[in-house]
């Protein structure tokens, strides 16, 4: 049995020009076809993004245990607070693994699905070339970012993210404790943990992601424009 | 203003493939930036005389090494802020188009599957 998103794919694939005729709507966008795209990349960033951060936390724990041997672990610890059952251990790295997956993961197909929600119809502002290609999935153009909605998108999960890991050190009762948590006061004047400071940090978190994000966009862009300027 | 979506367009979006070496200088660059304007910024606060600076941030030296709290480590952080940035971008647009050529394989038997 296949998933619906895959269902709508590999139909609009198949024949999807004949479809185009059927599924236009008032608006002469396709939005079957747009929803189906950016059901399917978010699974696939899902996917990119959740496999990284598992291979990134585990080889953190087995080089920090090959490093610093019993005595690992002073700050990669920590992350048992938001991964239960992780240790710095080298079955502690696998239930890192497992939860860097699930985090990362999640955040990341989040953020492209809202990445596409705001993009929207102008998806074709991020190809390089609007003009029809012979077949657009076998011969892919290339990707260039839309850096406002890319900003607005991972400031967004970014900011909830901080927002409610500070909540949750609030609510498990250790805010007072989260000594390295309120350290981020030193790059997000006003953040303290707590829920007040927590809103107030996903603001300023969601500015700062914001234009890191708008920095990546202009400059992969401008790489992108000059090596494919010929092409 | 806002023109109508092809069909085409909406699928080249979706099988567009990521620039590795454009993904990978950006990503850099970023990093660069991030890692320079964190030991830059608790050099800039004002604290009292002899107080540790960057207490935390002085132990990314495990890591990186030569970086300190300073402004000649801010500029070595760069050039590692760089380096961690190019590997991360390089390894998320090479695997980013990696995982659409497996699901575009996967979704090509399926729509065989579907036409028999």
């Amino acid at each position: 049995m296949l998933p619906n998103w895959r269902i709508d794919v590999v139909t609009q694939m198949g024949n999807y020009q004949n479809m185009r005729a059927i599924n236009q709507k008032a608006n002469g966008v396709n939005l079957k076809l747009l929803n189906a795209a950016i059901r399917f990349n978010a699974l696939m960033l899902g996917l990119t993004a959740g496999t990284l951060a598992a291979v990134i936390v585990y080889v953190a724990t087995h080089a920090s245990i090959a490093r610093w041997g019993s005595d690992s672990g002073t700050y990669l610890a920590l992350l048992a607070i938001f991964f239960p059952g992780y240790s710095v251990t080298s079955n502690g790295a696998w239930v890192g693994a497992f939860w860097a997956f699930v985090y990362a993961g999640t955040c990341s197909a989040l953020s492209y699905r809202l990445y596409g929600r705001v993009l929207g119809t102008r998806i074709a502002d991020i190809l390089l070339s609007t003009v029809p290609t012979e077949n657009p999935v076998l011969k892919p153009s290339v990707l260039r970012l839309h850096g406002s909605s890319l900003g607005f998108a991972i400031g967004s999960i970014a900011a909830l993210g901080l927002f409610s890991s500070t909540a949750w050190l609030v609510v498990r009762g250790t805010a007072d404790e989260s000594v390295h948590a309120a350290l981020f006061s030193n790059y997000i004047p006003g953040y303290s943990v707590s829920i007040l400071g927590g809103l107030w940090g996903a603001m300023e978190l969601f500015a700062l992601v914001f234009l890191a994000c708008l920095l990546l966009a202009t400059v992969y862009n401008r790489i992108v424009e000059k090596r494919h300027k010929k092409s | 203003m806002n023109r109508p979506v092809r069909d085409h367009e909406i699928l080249s979006a979706v099988f567009a493939k990521m620039d590795v070496p454009a993904m990978s200088i950006a990503a850099g660059v970023v990093g660069s930036v991030l890692l320079f304007l964190a030991t830059a910024t608790l050099l800039l606060q004002a604290v009292p005389q002899d107080y540790p600076v960057g207490s935390h941030l002085k132990d990314l030296a495990a890591y990186l090494p030569g970086y300190h709290v300073s402004w000649p480590g801010a500029v070595l952080g760069a050039f590692y802020g760089f380096l961690m940035g190019a590997v991360a971008g390089f390894a998320a647009a090479v695997y980013w188009n990696l995982t659409h050529y497996v699901a575009l394989g996967v979704m090509l038997i399926s729509a065989a599957e579907l036409a028999d």
